[in-house]
């Protein structure tokens, strides 16, 4: 399936919120990287997903630092808990040097809008997204890491390595112009944190949530076929 | 040559930038409600289109016929002969309504739609918009408002509005769209008593059929416009308003819009960060940066900004050059330029050089220049003054701070300095109404002239948006 058709698919099947496994897997379609799914060695992280429970940690359905073995049985004790959920073991990011957040959403006055800020814990403590039109092209997704607070963050603070700008432009773009094509399925897409490596390292979307438009919405936008 | 009314209806529906064209440059208006009793709105839209000057063929359309304001009245829309280039409705919202349908039998250009009670009126009005909305479905012409105060054109000594809140207005670079009469005349009436002139004003109203994005995309396109003034609550058709003010200011103009309203929150529910942190209003105000439309917070800010962009002169940077007759006003338009981003760097020392000729010990030649009450010994002085400043190569706006001035020739020398320099001047004029001079010279010029130093910064901050907003 095309990720459009998936998206469709989604949407009849009524789903409003589609959790972190089907959204990654959805965004690894269209080129977003995603952690390496139930790797063989290293740090692993356990979640549960699940459509009802968008907030994971919250429920106690995300465990970190888990040897592979350990991860499968969080996994099994989550899923007993959890019924309906899906299982998702994930090779655990641990070259990050800075955590972003993307953001996609319609706005009732502008349509398809792109955010993206300093992710993670820290959209708890600052509001410093930069907001911009979607779709947004490489220039603006440049420039909305070059504005705002954030842009110090992803140079490198205090002797910190500088943050690949580059591959999180892309994203930013990459993201952007999905969301705007497929803006009358999606009300949000969200990517939260991205966990972005040194420079030419590239990074990792390390947990994604899609919101689906309402099946109504998207009746009276019919695209052809 | 009079065609029949009716000929042209086979016809594909004109485009807005026609139905503008009708609008803006009419021969025929035909006034709905025109009637003989002060205090009618239709009465008060005749009496002003007269009084103004317009030039065109007016006809009052009221059913009992005879003579209005010394025009022949016809009974009904219906006894026209010919095209009508605009249509305008001052009636209560029934008649208005019956009226409306009648221009969709007819060769009509434009409607403007004076007449209120429709979805301003809530649940009341209900009714009255569903039929509106029927009414437009069939509609060749193209309907501005309705609820609205109108429209007017300095140039063409157009005023179709009851309001006499736009009387006397000088024409000029500023196009101005208001869904709200009333601020547009206050903004209109403040932009006036500056010399700032007005190329259109439209009170764009409910923005049934023509949004401000439409109005935005005309009046900005006129070779004539250098700013477009807008004053929006809900801004319909947003993602074009957007795209058609990037295309505007990548070309040079400026666009300055108050976004009334903005504590009205949208509150669905919100299911991610993305959500929360991307408000209605925050969005706006990225928007707004991306698209190079400057913010103003309410409308006496925008019509600071207005009057400091219509001058047309663009700083080169961000350095201020400040000269005042007194230190306090000196320090604090200072204060109010830094937090605005602005530098106020200390003079050259050429330039310092030529200022002490002028300024006593006690004063001071850094910057801002205390010019001390002194220099109002000569008229000449401080206009010499500004153009030393002006002439630093290290300013890139001068600003120039007086109080009471003692003769006419001492507001001519600020002129004259002005002429003598292609930089952005602001002059703050806080004694206007205790001085022994006119401002006329600097009116003219259309200077930017504020009454106090905070007024001014909002001059300055639009001149280079380096914030979010100018306040």
């Amino acid at each position: 399936m095309t990720p459009r058709e998936r998206l469709e698919h989604w949407q009849r099947a009524g789903r409003e919120v589609v959790h972190e496994a089907d959204a990654k897997d959805l965004l690894g379609q269209i080129g977003v990287p995603v952690p390496e799914r139930d790797p063989a060695g290293g740090r692993c992280v356990a979640k549960l997903c699940h459509d009802a429970f968008p907030h994971k940690s919250d429920h106690g359905l995300v465990r970190l630092g888990l040897s592979p073995e350990a991860a499968r049985q969080a996994a099994a004790e989550m899923a007993e808990r959890v019924p309906g959920g899906t299982p998702l073991i994930e090779a655990m990011e641990e070259e990050a040097v800075a955590e972003w957040i993307i953001g996609c959403k319609r706005d009732a006055t502008f349509g398809p809008i792109v955010l993206a800020g300093p992710g993670g814990i820290l959209v708890e403590l600052i509001d410093a997204a930069e907001i911009r039109l979607a779709p947004a092209d490489l220039r603006t997704a440049g420039a909305m890491l070059n504005s705002g607070p954030g842009a110090r963050l992803l140079k490198g603070l205090r002797g910190g390595k500088p943050a690949d700008r580059e591959a999180l432009a892309d994203l930013i773009s990459r993201v952007s112009v999905f969301f705007a094509e497929n803006a009358d399925l999606i009300s949000e897409i969200e990517i939260n944190p991205v966990m972005v490596r040194a420079d030419n390292k590239g990074l990792i979307a390390a947990d994604a949530l899609i919101v689906l438009a309402p099946a109504a919405t998207a009746a009276g936008q019919e695209r052809p076929e | 040559m009079a065609a029949p009314n009716t000929t042209r209806l086979s016809d594909p529906r004109p485009s807005i930038a026609d139905a503008l064209d009708g609008l803006f440059d009419p021969r025929t208006i035909a006034v709905v409600g025109a009637s003989r009793t002060r205090g009618k709105l239709g009465q008060a839209v005749l009496a002003l289109l007269k009084s103004n000057g317009y030039g065109g063929r007016i006809i009052p359309v009221n059913p009992s016929g005879g003579e209005i304001e010394g025009l022949p009245a016809v009974r009904s829309l219906q006894d026209i002969d010919g095209p009508i280039d605009v249509v305008v409705l001052a009636t209560p919202v029934d008649v208005a309504l019956d009226a409306l349908e009648t221009c969709t039998q007819l060769d009509v250009k434009m409607v403007v739609g004076v007449t209120s009670g429709f979805s301003e009126a809530g649940a009341d009005g209900h009714d009255n918009e569903t039929r509106l909305r029927q009414i437009m479905q069939n509609a060749r012409f193209r309907l501005v408002g309705p609820n609205c105060e109108g429209v007017v054109r300095p140039a063409t000594n157009l005023h179709l509005t009851f309001s006499p809140m736009f009387n006397g207005l000088r024409p000029g670079p500023v196009a101005m769209i208001s869904q709200s009469g009333a601020l547009a005349g206050l903004m209109a009436l403040r932009l006036g008593e500056r010399g700032v002139g007005i190329n259109t004003i439209v009170s764009s109203g409910n923005e049934t059929d023509l949004t401000a994005a439409d109005l935005l995309d005309y009046l900005g396109s006129d070779p004539q416009t250098r700013v477009v003034l807008c004053y929006v609550e809900e801004l319909r058709a947003g993602r074009r308003f957007a795209e058609v003010a990037l295309r505007l200011t990548e070309a040079g103009k400026h666009v300055v819009v108050v976004k009334g309203g903005r504590s009205r929150a949208g509150s669905r529910a919100v299911q991610s960060h993305t959500g929360a942190m991307a408000g209605d209003d925050r969005v706006i105000s990225a928007v707004f940066r991306e698209t190079g439309i400057i913010r103003a917070r309410e409308s006496v800010a925008a019509v600071d900004a207005v009057t400091a962009l219509a001058a047309g002169r663009r700083p080169a940077g961000n350095r201020v050059g400040i000269i005042s007759v007194t230190g306090g006003l000196g320090v604090e338009m200072t204060d109010l330029a830094e937090g605005a981003g602005f530098e106020v760097p200390v003079l050259d020392e050429a330039t310092q050089t030529a200022l002490s000729r002028y300024v006593p010990f006690y004063g001071s030649v850094k910057n801002p220049v205390d010019l001390t009450g002194v220099v109002l010994a000569n008229p000449t002085y401080v206009g010499r003054c500004l153009a030393a400043v002006a002439a630093d190569p290290g300013v890139d706006i001068a600003v120039a701070i007086i109080t009471f001035v003692p003769d006419q020739q001492f507001i001519e020398a600020l002129a004259e300095a002005y002429d003598g320099t292609d930089k952005p001047v602001l002059i703050v004029w806080t004694g206007a109404l205790r001085s022994n001079a006119s401002g006329e010279a600097l009116r003219d010029r259309a200077v930017p002239v504020y009454d106090s130093p905070a007024r001014a910064a909002s001059g300055l901050a639009a001149l280079m948006p380096m914030q979010g907003e100018v306040a």
